[in-house]
């Protein structure tokens, strides 16, 4: 079965994704790196170079490395001209005005360079998931026009890729939230890349995207910010120290870096340190760089930066014709929407609303396409659906505490069964209590259902073998089901919107369940000291009928006298956990004592009796309340 | 209940084409779910995989931060000219004995110079008129590589001559 990939093919850099076991993965190309550059070198020898190792030989073979092959894709020579003006290798005009560029005097169409970015991608994902991946969702930006669009699909078709569609870039990062489920929203998707800034207005409604409006500007990203903090760094150490370190190139490659970090840190940080020692030297000796820079002066030097995005936001809302107050969601995209002004910026735009940026704004446009792949492979239509149970789910023991069967955040669909028992001689029926939450206590919780199942035969306590199991299905449709493992009788209830709380209501339960821990767990522990209690009495009671005789009076006189204050302590539901412990092994340590006395006797079993807690016995069974009626 | 709904639609005596319907169906379940097992299965491998490498790749980010300390080592011991010879070898010595514990967890300076310029290993960020490498060779290292095992750590940063 082969697995259907999504590509975000990108100006700078291009990232591939998958759906897997129903959850988008980023795939980690052959470097080791998640995001590949869309280089493409053709090297003296007659070797073909694509990504990080075409990049590092790109200053040596400048016409023959091929970047931003996308600003050329599909269009007429004659609409490239300032395009061409960037950049080092030779473009030129073939048939019917199409871009060519030349390369070692053959000429390769900007689709056949592309292609080969693809085919890297498709291999690298092939080697990680260890399958061959030979089908894919590309992505566009929502301006492109249907000869951009078709020539993007003819580059995978030359990389050997059957494209199941082509996306636009701000439709997939809706999809990567989810957003296709919303009826007739608005979408601002603001996408701020290494070198380009896009923005698009989206109408969603039934699961179908409509483009509104697009605007942005071709040559501004997040490497105008690094080159903002280049120019400062390099003035202000030229005013100290009278040198440039732009002239050097060494010097310079490290300055660039070192700004790109000081970048990075300046969102999370609002001071960062600028360290460069022997960054260059003159007749005097070496000169060392260091210097601070804070957020605020940062957002001073790239303050027209960030204004620059304002016009095409605005032009996209104009084009669409409505207002700020008409959006409903805001989506960041492209690693420098992680720069906090870029925020505050997005946020005074659309009148304070807070941007979807859960998804990493690199590997957005990639994930969204996966989910598209996954959707047109067939994949996802069920799988993605995977739900998980908001709360736990158990049922009432012994005391009235909740045994829980299934945890919260378990992914459905799931089955767990324990078995349970009686908590009287001779009990014939046992009382299910169908509970949710996350309280210790069955009466802090929801209620989902109640029900009966009788005829268990006449037996000790703890000997009758209940199984009780919990199904919740795909749906979210939970079916309890507790059966008597002795006579096979059976009975359940189904109990349906066991999910359908609302996200407040989970929220509540949790919260409250946080807050309450600690006495809840001191309540717990309360019912389990009585429980086992209860049942030390119980079996130290049956060991002495079964002695009869054999029991020397003065420890049975002892023994009864201990059971005789336990049972008072549990009827009054007492909560000094200590006395019951205590009064708890004084039983046990005259058990053992009795078992040694007679044949018969097999002393207390201690981890067993009474308590809800699982693990008991050889046979894991639990003695639940099961109350008698 | 849409089914229930189009059961009863359905004109009597087209069990075939019902029959043909859940075929279908169950078809299509059936890929679902062997889809799900093999993604499962994957992801186990992976899985596996990936904790047997977990350790390596928790050091790899350690050792490839104390790189950016070593380089700046290489620069200093380039500027020593006029510093007292006792100064120059401390350093020095210091410099081999970070070096030497990198190199004990498998860690190895790349060659450079006088080599054929390999973007695997090299990342070019300039030609030099150089008379006595030939061209296409790796005339000038302007930061070192690391080799780490088998792996590429980090390219060396060189200038090729032209």
């Amino acid at each position: 079965m082969a697995k259907a990939v999504g590509i975000d093919l990108g100006t700078t850099n291009s990232v591939v994704a998958v759906i897997e076991g129903g959850q988008p993965t980023v795939i980690i190309n052959s470097e080791g790196s998640r995001l590949t550059p869309s280089v493409v070198a053709f090297t003296k020898s007659g070797e073909r170079l694509v990504g990080q190792i075409a990049k590092r030989q790109s200053v040596l073979n400048a016409e023959n490395t091929i970047y931003s092959a996308k600003r050329f894709i599909g269009r007429r020579y004659s609409e490239v001209q300032s395009e061409i003006k960037n950049v080092p290798y030779k473009v030129m005009a073939g048939a019917n005005d199409a871009v060519r560029f030349e390369i070692a005097g053959k000429q390769y169409a900007p689709e056949e360079i592309s292609a080969q970015v693809l085919r890297k991608l498709a291999e690298d994902a092939s080697k990680y998931l260890g399958e061959k991946v030979n089908d894919a969702v590309v992505t566009v930006p929502a301006y492109f026009n249907d000869a951009q669009r078709q020539a993007t699909k003819d580059a995978g078709k030359i990389a050997g890729l059957n494209v199941l569609r082509i996306i636009n870039e701000p439709t997939a990062a809706a999809l990567a939230y989810g957003l296709d489920k919303k009826k007739n929203e608005t979408i601002l998707v603001f996408d701020l890349g290494g070198g380009t800034f896009d923005v698009s207005l989206l109408d969603v409604g039934d699961g179908v995207f409509e483009v509104r409006a697009t605007s942005g500007d071709t040559h501004l990203g997040g490497d105008d910010f690094d080159k903002r903090i280049v120019d400062w760094v390099a003035q202000e150490f030229q005013r100290e120290q009278g040198i440039d370190l732009r002239k050097d190139r060494q010097a310079l490659q490290r300055l660039i870096e070192a700004a790109e970090k000081a970048k990075i840190e300046l969102s999370s940080a609002v001071e960062t340190t600028i360290g460069l020692p022997f960054v260059t030297a003159d007749a005097t000796g070496p000169k060392h760089l260091e210097m601070k820079l804070t957020r605020a002066k940062f957002e001073q030097l790239t303050a027209d930066l960030v204004e620059r995005c304002v016009g095409p936001v605005k032009q996209a809302l104009s084009d669409a014709k409505i207002s700020e107050r008409d959006i409903d969601e805001v989506i960041l995209v492209g690693g420098a929407t992680r720069m906090p002004a870029v925020q505050a910026l997005v946020r005074r735009l659309t009148g304070g609303k807070e941007a979807n940026q859960s998804v990493n704004p690199d590997e957005v446009v990639a994930v969204g396409a996966a989910i598209q792949a996954g959707v047109l492979a067939g994949e996802v239509k069920n799988v993605l659906l995977l739900d998980v149970t908001p709360l736990s789910l158990g049922v009432e023991t012994l005391g009235g505490v909740m045994t829980k069967l299934i945890e919260r955040n378990t992914t459905v669909p799931t089955r767990k069964s324990e078995t349970f028992s009686t908590a009287e001689d001779n009990q014939s029926a046992v009382e299910i209590h169908v509970l949710q939450g996350e309280r210790e206590l069955a009466r802090d919780n929801r209620t989902l259902g109640h029900f009966r199942l009788e005829g268990i035969r006449p037996a000790p306590r703890g000997a009758p073998q209940i199984e009780v199991t919990y199904d919740i299905d795909a749906n979210g449709i939970l079916t309890v089901t507790a059966k008597d493992n002795e006579s096979g009788k059976e009975q359940k209830i189904t109990i349906s919107g066991s999910t359908q709380l609302s996200k407040e209501e989970i929220d509540r339960m949790v919260t409250d369940a946080q807050s309450h821990s600690e006495e809840d767990r001191r309540r717990r522990e309360e019912v389990e000291a009585r429980n086992t209690a209860d049942s030390m009495a119980y079996q130290v009671e049956r060991q002495i009928q079964e002695l009869g005789d054999r029991v020397p009076l003065n420890e049975k006189a002892r023994a009864e006298q201990l059971i005789s204050q336990i049972r008072e302590l549990v009827k009054n539901n007492s909560s000094d956990v200590s006395r019951l412990r205590q009064l708890t092994s004084d039983l046990q340590q005259v058990g053992y004592g009795l078992s040694s006395s007679g044949p018969a006797g097999q002393g207390p079993q201690s981890g067993r009796p009474g308590g809800p807690q699982p693990g008991g016995g050889d046979d894991d069974v639990i003695d639940a309340e099961f109350k008698e009626t | 209940m849409e089914t229930s709904d189009e059961e009863k639609n359905r004109p009597p005596g087209n069990e075939s084409a019902e029959i043909e319907r859940l075929k279908n169906e169950l078809q299509r379940e059936h890929d679902l779910y062997l889809r799900a097992l093999a993604d499962y299965e994957n992801y186990r491998k992976r899985s596996d995989r990936e904790r047997a490498t977990a350790a390596r790749s928790g050091k790899r980010e350690v050792i490839l931060s104390l790189l950016d300390l070593l380089d700046g080592f290489d620069l200093a011991l380039r500027h020593m000219g006029d510093a007292p010879a006792s100064i120059t070898e401390g350093i020095d010595a210091l410099h081999r004995k970070f070096l030497g514990l990198l190199q004990a967890q498998g860690v190895t300076p790349m060659r450079t110079v006088g080599e054929t310029f390999d973007p695997q290993f090299h990342d070019a960020i300039g030609l030099v008129e150089n008379e006595e490498v030939a061209p296409g060779r790796v005339a000038e290292e302007v930061q070192r590589g690391y080799r780490w095992g088998d792996e590429v750590l980090r390219p060396a940063r060189v200038r090729v001559s032209g």
